[in-house]
């Protein structure tokens, strides 16, 4: 859920910290807390934006300030939160009723409209919101993203408010998963007040919510804001009453500010991970993530077109010792195509093809006639990969016996998605999927069908097979359903091996000492329940 | 006079040259960036094609390189210098991180300034003696650390240990926040001006005049801070006001460490994200700034040294 790769901007205003007990000369954060302080200072990166269609780093932030429809934990069962229920007969036909008495932090009470205008808002091309591919599936959004000109309509047919409480969605396709899409990362299925829309730019720098926080003050680039417990929510009441978001562009600069105790919370830099437990002891939280990592590769090229040379780089990789030097051990080494948290997933379904075995490799590769010429592992530049990917250019160079095999970073994220999406990468390259649900859904179809978004992050891999299986998957009336249709997905994936596997992501923080617990869900904190002392 | 008006307004036409010139460069290489800005705006979850569109036409990246470079072109003669992919106004950025980076390299400066004249001064009068030799080797050890290195350690001594220092951040105001990366950065000029203070310095005080002023009979303190002072100052002050339009630019990592939300941090987002409008503004602006230093040194220069002036 999180773009972990990708760093931002940032400072800090003296007012909340002070408030929160952390003087600049004081020695340590818990020296300044009395026992009825309970604020929170959180570091991030720099949002892009605050409004819940349109945000794609500040997941943080706009799950603090919105409640979603649905809840998800970490048994993955989905719970009605400001929904009352979501019903359905067929998958398709969806009937969302809304619990009564929830208001937005201004007031407005929560209607069926404030979803529908909103969705309809986002979902419309011209807009260009970010979050607008989370509407896909309902009916009409093709009509509002129509493949050239402007659309002729602003409102998706398939959706519609059929009372104060009540709305109903029809979608392209069945989709057993809908109410999982409907949980709190997805927040392009986030309502928006009527007062949103009389200034959607300054509505962009203070969001009215009807989550378990308010903002006290419009967010200002590079500056921390804090928002505030309401007390109008209906929700789970806050523990936390006030949390700062400070944003920093150097995320080991974070790091060393949490070590200060000058900040509480931050997501472990990839380059900490060998320190952190040195650092910070207990204070050091790994959870399990919906985020996977793997090679993929360019099919298309003779040299990777062969299934045996991809298993046979996957079982060169000794997944183990990599995760040892380059995370600390934080990781886990990568057994299936989804990470263990996502309901229903079998770890170990990649069997033999994701074990270290140099010998079975190296005569894997040569039955397929052996590997001539440069391998070239290409990843973003920028982005702290380098250690990993030289890591990984090692293991294959040493254990298959390729004479050259080069890790190669791209100038940025941007010329490295570009070699991905015009089909140009030269090699095995980097991959990573980070899942807004914990459905295997959400990786399966992004990566491994054509209609998923993210085809040519996987060499614009296709089977008819998997788009039937998924399509049986969406159409299953139970989730243990659901679930064995993507067994079977990743069984017939895996006989392809279009992807490597590499690592299951466990997304690690650090706190201050003033942070006695941090519950999570899909490897992230929930911040409302992020207990400090 | 005249002489120098001219100089003055040659220097001038120069900057309008130089102007167009940098912004068309600055702003096709930012073009020729491999990779397409708005597809990578969503991480690693794609946009959908229509946003993807949307956005481009948005920003106007659907235009040809000249199309869009006319306009921006035309957008700044209207003061208008354009707004970066969050739709934020790239002029209220620099507005906001302008004063920040020039108080930075300001505090930088005058603490090169200080200590470096300082050094330069006990070394030419000490010559050869251990507190020469001891300085000319801290200097140049320190220099030649790498500057993240001194960067992350001062942090972990006199922030996370010693809790002088915030970590990062300009929230303590100056100088609290300022001080700890200001030193960092003013570290590595100060072998520079340290050396160059000496030599002048030795020079001067072998020179006649300093010879006549202490046959007077003058007292040494006198000697060295007015008299010497004045003319062996020549070099190093050129090389200081230069190096202050170094400073402007040069503080990209040490912003990036501190969590400075100054210009170098700006930029170097905007390169990462490929914002056209804001690395042209910002490195323009640089730009635009080394040249009016270097101007100003060569004023100063003629200010200091009457034979400047006489050529």
């Amino acid at each position: 859920m999180r773009r972990s790769v990708i760093g931002l901007i940032a400072i800090a205003a003296a007012t909340t910290l002070v408030a929160a007990g952390c003087g600049p000369t004081g020695t340590s954060a818990s020296a300044g807390g009395s026992a009825a302080d309970t604020s929170l200072v959180y570091a991030t990166g720099e949002p892009d934006h605050l409004t819940p269609g349109r945000q794609t780093v500040a997941f943080d932030q706009v799950m603090a300030l919105f409640a979603p429809l649905t809840w998800i934990d970490n048994s993955n069962k989905v719970t009605d939160l400001a929904a009352k229920s979501v019903t359905t007969t067929d998958n398709k036909n969806w009937t969302i009723t809304l619990r009564s008495g929830w208001k937005f932090q201004n007031g407005e009470p929560v209607t069926a409209q404030s979803y529908v205008k909103a969705w309809n808002y986002e979902a419309y091309g011209p807009h260009a919101w970010e979050n607008s591919g989370e509407l896909a599936e309902i009916v009409g959004y093709t009509d509002l993203n129509p493949a050239k000109g402007k659309p002729k309509t602003t409102e998706m047919s398939g959706l519609k408010a059929t009372g104060t409480d009540t709305f109903t969605v029809e979608l392209t396709h069945p989709d057993s998963q809908f109410p999982m899409q409907l949980t709190q990362a997805q927040t392009g299925f986030f309502p928006m007040p009527e007062a949103a829309y009389k200034d959607l730019a300054a509505y962009d720098r203070k969001p009215i919510g009807n989550g378990p926080y308010e903002m006290t003050e419009a967010w200002k680039d590079n500056q921390p804001f804090t928002v505030q417990a309401w007390k109008g929510y209906q929700g789970p009441k806050a523990v936390t009453q006030k949390v700062t978001f400070k944003s920093y562009t150097n995320m080991d600069t974070a790091y060393t500010d949490v070590q200060a105790g000058n900040a509480d919370v931050v997501f472990l830099p990839a380059d900490k991970m060998t320190s952190a437990k040195g650092d910070f002891g207990d204070h050091l939280y790994s959870f399990d993530s919906p985020g996977i990592d793997y090679l993929g590769f360019p099919l298309w090229n003779k040299k990777y077109s062969d299934p045996r040379v991809r298993e046979a780089i996957s079982m060169s990789i000794n997944r183990q010792e990599v995760n040892k030097a380059i995370y600390g051990g934080l990781y886990t080494p990568a057994t299936a195509l989804t990470p263990p948290d996502m309901a229903g997933t079998q770890p170990g379904i990649c069997g033999q093809y994701c074990t270290f075995n140099p010998t079975q490799a190296k005569k894997l590769l040569a039955e397929a006639g052996g590997f001539s010429g440069e391998m070239d592992l290409i990843y973003p530049g920028g982005d702290g990969l380098d250690s990993l990917y030289q890591a990984y250019a090692n293991q294959i160079r040493q254990n298959l016996g390729i004479a050259k095999v080069v890790a190669k970073p791209s100038a940025d994220w941007a010329s490295y998605y570009a070699t991905l999406t015009n089909s140009t990468v030269a090699g095995p390259h980097f991959g990573h999927w980070g899942a807004l649900y914990t459905s295997q859904q959400n990786t399966l179809r992004s990566l491994f069908t054509t209609a998923g978004g993210c085809y040519f992050c996987t060499g614009k891999y296709h089977n008819d097979d998997v788009d039937k299986l998924m399509a049986k998957a969406d159409s299953a009336t139970t989730q243990s359903e659901a679930n064995t249709y993507y067994t079977q997905v990743q069984k017939r994936v895996l006989q392809d091996f279009p992807v490597v596997p590499t690592f299951f992501d466990r997304y690690s923080y650090v706190t201050s000492t003033k942070v006695t617990k941090l519950p999570s869900i899909e490897g992230s904190p929930v911040i409302s329940q992020i207990k400090v002392s | 006079m005249n002489k120098a008006a001219i100089v003055v307004g040659r220097r001038l036409g120069e900057l309008i040259i130089v102007f167009l010139g940098v912004t068309l460069l600055i702003y096709l290489m930012v073009f020729a960036l491999p990779g397409d800005p708005i597809k990578a705006l969503g991480g690693d979850r794609p946009l959908t094609d229509s946003v993807v569109h949307a956005l481009r036409a948005k920003y106007h990246l659907d235009e040809p390189f000249f199309e869009q470079y006319l306009r921006y072109l035309w957008g700044l003669l209207h003061g208008d210098f354009g707004v970066d992919f969050n739709d934020e106004s790239v002029a209220s950025q620099m507005a906001s991180r302008w004063p920040v980076t020039i108080t930075l390299a300001l505090t930088a400066w005058v603490i090169e300034m200080i200590f470096g004249v300082g050094l330069g001064v006990i070394s030419a009068l000490r010559r050869g003696s251990f507190a020469d030799q001891a300085i000319l080797i801290f200097t140049i050890v320190i220099g030649g650390i790498p500057v993240f290195v001194i960067g992350v350690a001062s942090q972990l001594v006199f922030s996370v240990r010693l809790h002088w220092f915030p970590v990062a951040g300009i929230v303590y105001g100056w100088p609290k926040s300022y001080i700890l990366p200001a030193v960092v950065i003013a570290i590595f000029g100060l072998a520079a001006v340290s050396r160059l203070t000496r030599t002048s310095m030795i020079e001067t005080l072998g020179s006649d005049h300093i010879r006549a002023v202490r046959a007077r009979g003058l007292p040494p303190a006198r000697i060295v801070g007015v008299h010497a002072m004045r003319s062996s100052l020549i070099p190093t002050a050129t090389y200081l006001a230069t190096d202050l339009g170094y400073l402007m630019g040069g503080t990209v990592i040490i912003e990036g460490i501190f969590n400075i939300p100054g210009v170098g941090n700006l930029l170097f987002q905007a390169i990462r994200t490929h914002e056209g409008p804001t690395v042209v503004g910002v490195s323009t602006a640089l730009i635009l700034i080394f040249l009016v230093t270097s101007v100003l040194v060569d004023l100063l220069h003629a200010a200091l040294d009457p034979r400047v002036r006489r050529r």
